[in-house]
């Protein structure tokens, strides 16, 4: 993953909507029609994301727990690293 | 489900001795298994190459070694006898163990393979992030504040059997309070795996 420091947001011409709540769930897929027997954790997550009027649209999908824990790291980095600015 | 196994013609399995060697019983064994859900002729013509077969006698063993590599995955068999018990009492038993070693040897694979084919909600596949600062002013003062970008990559649920799924772009700005809930709550995520993955 990149990252830019001190960069002016106008600069990058990408809009981002504003996080406003993330809801989480992890799972355990038990069993499915391939396989009896899972026991397969998955985390699965809403973001319900602001655009610049105000209207407000959800994302919901799935992580499995190598890509969680991934993500999960990167988010303490990114804290991180705003700590420095 | 030892239906499933039933309803196989078990004779057709044996066009697998054409095979020149064991790896190609294993590469067409692995490819039944990986490409066997879906309609792909790429997987009758690999097969074939594999084995220097026709298409007419080939279609048929893939059908079945499709139905026996999917019954061993889904009860998860551990046992030798347990896949061997699957197949009939005179079936050629070189080629029976052979396939039950090939099985075993490749369980966790293709378990693996199928959760990440399995039903899910979209799944996340890629993000990236950056850390930038924004000018803040009011009447009195600029203050330049730290912000983050976070844009993730979600690939949606394939709609069309023959197109690979779209992937959708999700780009959200956080405040540094917004990220410290965030991960106040993948924290709690973390918790909870850890008591999960100790049962």
């Amino acid at each position: 993953s990149k990252e830019c420091l001190n960069m002016d947001l106008s600069e990058r011409g990408l809009t981002a909507g504003k996080l406003v709540d993330m809801k989480w769930k992890l799972g355990v897929a038990v069993c499915s029609d391939e396989c009896k027997s899972l026991n397969s954790p998955f985390v699965a997550m809403t973001l319900k994301v602001a655009d610049a009027s105000g209207k407000i649209s959800t994302h919901t999908f799935e992580l499995t727990i190598p890509q969680f824990q991934n993500f999960s790291e990167q988010m303490k980095d990114m804290a991180a690293r705003m700590e420095m600015i | 489900m030892i239906k499933m196994a039933a309803h196989c013609d078990f004779s057709s399995l044996e066009l697998l001795m054409k095979a020149s060697s064991k790896e190609k019983v294993v590469k067409v064994c692995n490819d039944v298994y990986v490409m066997g859900s879906s309609q792909s002729d790429g997987l009758l013509s690999s097969v074939c190459e594999s084995l220097g077969t026709r298409p007419n006698e080939t279609k048929k063993m893939i059908e079945s070694l499709s139905s026996v590599l999917k019954t061993i995955i889904f009860h998860g068999y551990t046992e030798p006898q347990e896949i061997q018990s699957l197949f009939p009492k005179d079936f050629h038993k070189n080629l029976r163990d052979l396939i039950t070693k090939i099985a075993l040897d490749n369980m966790n694979t293709w378990k693996t393979h199928s959760i990440s084919t399995q039903v899910s909600l979209p799944r996340l596949v890629d993000f990236d992030w950056r850390v930038d600062t924004k000018m803040a002013s009011d009447s009195v003062s600029r203050t330049s504040v730290p912000t983050c970008i976070l844009q993730m990559k979600v690939q949606e649920n394939q709609t069309d059997v023959k197109t690979t799924p779209e992937n959708h772009n999700i780009n959200v700005e956080l405040s540094k309070e917004t990220l410290d809930t965030m991960l106040d709550g993948l924290s709690k995520i973390r918790d909870q795996l850890s008591s999960v993955a100790r049962r």
